[in-house]
This record gives structure tokens, C-alpha cells and sequence, in this order.
């Protein structure tokens, strides 16, 4: 759904690292260099990151519809 | 004992001990892991939350999300005179969140928590903790406690706490056929070739898997991997909570105080 807070295995903190990480791989680095960069060493935290898919931005989309048809309601 | 730093940041402290053995130093890592107490969330009031995510999931990242901690202003509940079930001023701290997307979807971040004591908050200010819509809101209250980590792993202060065995590694003199399948294989790249010399580039890399030795074709090997008997390489890497050379303090100190009361159980039964 949205990135975890903690590696689930280690504890160690991997959530703030989230948003560097996706900004970086999406201007198309490689991501074991980034996650290299970023301190994280152990597989457990690198598999946290490498295999998290932001769902919430997906259910996001129905919500920001809805409120744009209400919108468009309320305008005419 | 001998101890010498490796390394030391803030997150991160890496020892070598000397002079020490196997129950001391595993002592000292459980009590780490499970006994030395740190600040976390531990009961979250909801006042408002249109979020998609349901309050028990971001109770939970709240909880999981570290804080930094000031051991000598607060104590344990169970420790605490007031014996109260909802805490004190010495054993609780009060945080808010009051988050509202007003123009787009936004992420609220930990770095919006306002906490009473502004000693106590979150170790880093970019955790995500909830993505709104445009007009959601999370509205909530949390109070975090002091608590331990055989209770729950948000009380950990340390994500990793490990000790390995000072290695040693003899070079082979003669015997040798300098395949260098050795360094091949060593997945640390412990060893270097230089013009076919076999030389030992990172000792403290090693993890004493003996690949090496396996992967030599001779029987026995030349090259031999033995460790320090009571010399051990400790490495401690903290959640931020504390810094790592506290939790190692705060460790030897709680060994200390609980050989002491078992001691003084002794004593009193006259054994």
C-alpha cells in the first residue's frame, strides 16, 4: 500500500529513504548504486525498497476523481 | 579488557574487543536488543481520519516510526511513582498530527508530529505516514512511552546488534600452486592477487565461511582460517533512538544492575 516505516526483518528505518530512492530510479539510476548511496546495506532493508509498489497512489486516483466530479457538479 | 573503535558515527559504531568471551559479549548484545528501553508511540486517539488508510495501519506506522529518546527525563511506566495507567509527566509524551490536504493529494510526513517536549521526536522528518486525497484529513493524538524491546520490536533502539570472531587467516609460504581460487571465490574479497602473490587485503571483511579453504585443490589446505578465541568484532548500528555508544552503556549498565539483584536474592534466601 505505502512504503513500511521499518525493514521488516532488521527494524532498521528504511521509510525516509523512500521518496530519494523513487525520485532517483525514476531519472533512470541504477538502483543498487542508489541504495549503495543511501547507506542501505543488508538485503532485508534493499528488498524493502526495491520491491515496494506504492498502491495508495493507485486508490488515490478514484478519491481525486470523485472530488473532481463534485467539483464539476458545484460549477454548474 | 581492550576495546579499540573501528568505526563511529551516529548511527553506527563498530569495536574490537579484547580479552573478552562468548557470554559477556552475547550478554551484552540480547540486552541491547531486548532490554535496553527506548521512547515509542504506544496509544494513538484518532479525533478525525478520512485518510483510505485505517487507524489501526497508521497507529502502527506511528508506532513503528522511531523517536529520540532522553532516558534520564523519563522513566519506564512500570518503574514510575505515579502507578497510573494513563502516565505522567515522567513517564509519557504527548504528540499531535493535524494534517489536511486542502488544494491536492499530498504525503504527510513525521515531520509534522509536534511533540510537547520538542526533545522527543521523530529521528528523521521525511517518514511518510499517510497519503490524502484533496479534503481528507487525520486529525490524532499519540503518546509515547518508554518500553523494551522483548516486548516489542517498535522499542528496539538498535537494528542491528552482532559480534563475529576476530579472524586469522596464515598465508600458505611454500605449497602453494597460486591458482588464486582462493581470492575467486571469497565472496568478501578478503584476499588480493598481485603478480600471482596471494596477500590478504581486508582481514576484518572475513566471515570465516572457509570457502577458501574448499576451494582450494589441495587436500589439506595450505591456507589456513582460524579466529582470535577471545577477541570479537562487535557492530552496533542504531535506529537513531540512541546513539549506538548509549545502548552500549545503558547495556553493561543494566548486566550490572541485574547481577545485583540476583545477588541480593541469593543473599536473602542464605544459600
Amino acid at each position: 500500500m505505502i512504503i513500511p516505516v521499518r525493514c521488516f526483518t532488521c527494524g532498521k528505518l528504511v521509510g525516509d529513504r523512500w521518496d530519494e530512492f523513487s525520485r532517483r530510479i525514476k531519472t533512470g539510476e541504477n538502483a543498487g548504486d542508489v541504495l549503495d548511496s543511501l547507506g542501505i546495506k543488508r538485503y532485508c532493508c534493499r528488498r524493502m525498497l526495491l520491491s515496494n509498489v506504492e498502491i495508495i497512489d493507485e486508490v488515490l486516483r478514484f478519491y481525486e476523481e470523485a472530488e473532481k466530479r463534485k467539483e464539476a457538479r458545484n460549477f454548474y | 579488557m581492550k576495546i579499540e573503535v573501528l568505526e563511529k558515527n551516529d548511527t553506527n559504531l563498530r569495536i574490537i574487543v579484547k580479552d573478552a568471551d562468548i557470554p559477556l559479549m552475547n550478554a551484552i548484545r540480547r540486552l541491547a536488543l531486548a532490554e535496553v528501553p527506548c521512547m515509542a508511540i504506544e496509544e494513538v486517539v484518532m479525533i478525525e481520519n478520512s485518510s483510505i488508510l485505517q487507524d489501526e495501519i497508521i497507529a502502527h506506522r506511528l508506532g513503528l516510526t522511531p523517536l529520540k529518546t532522553d532516558l534520564a527525563s523519563y522513566n519506564l511506566p512500570d518503574e514510575c511513582p505515579c502507578q497510573s495507567e494513563f502516565g505522567c509527566q515522567q513517564c509519557r509524551v504527548t504528540l499531535t498530527l493535524d494534517a489536511e490536504a486542502k488544494d491536492a493529494t499530498r504525503t504527510v510526513y513525521s515531520g509534522e508530529i509536534v511533540s510537547e517536549n520538542p526533545e522527543i521526536i521523530p529521528v528523521s522528518d521525511t517518514i511518510p505516514i499517510v497519503k490524502l486525497a484533496k479534503n481528507q484529513k487525520l486529525k490524532l493524538e499519540a503518546y509515547a512511552r518508554l518500553g523494551k524491546g522483548k516486548v516489542h520490536a517498535k522499542w528496539q533502539p538498535v537494528s542491528m546488534c552482532a559480534y563475529k570472531y576476530y579472524p586469522k587467516i596464515t598465508l600458505p609460504e611454500e605449497d602453494c600452486e597460486n591458482c588464486s581460487k582462493c581470492a575467486d571465490i571469497c565472496s568478501k574479497r578478503v584476499f588480493a592477487v598481485k603478480d600471482g602473490k596471494l596477500s590478504v587485503r581486508s582481514l576484518l571483511d572475513c566471515t570465516l565461511c572457509m570457502d577458501c579453504v574448499e576451494a582450494c585443490p589441495k587436500n589439506p589446505s595450505p591456507l589456513k582460517i582460524e579466529w582470535e578465541k577471545n577477541v570479537f568484532i562487535m557492530n552496533i548500528e542504531s535506529t537513531g533512538a540512541l546513539p549506538p555508544e548509549r545502548v552500549l552503556k545503558e547495556a553493561y549498565k543494566l548486566l550490572g544492575k541485574q547481577l545485583n539483584e540476583f545477588e541480593e536474592l541469593i543473599k536473602a534466601e542464605q544459600l
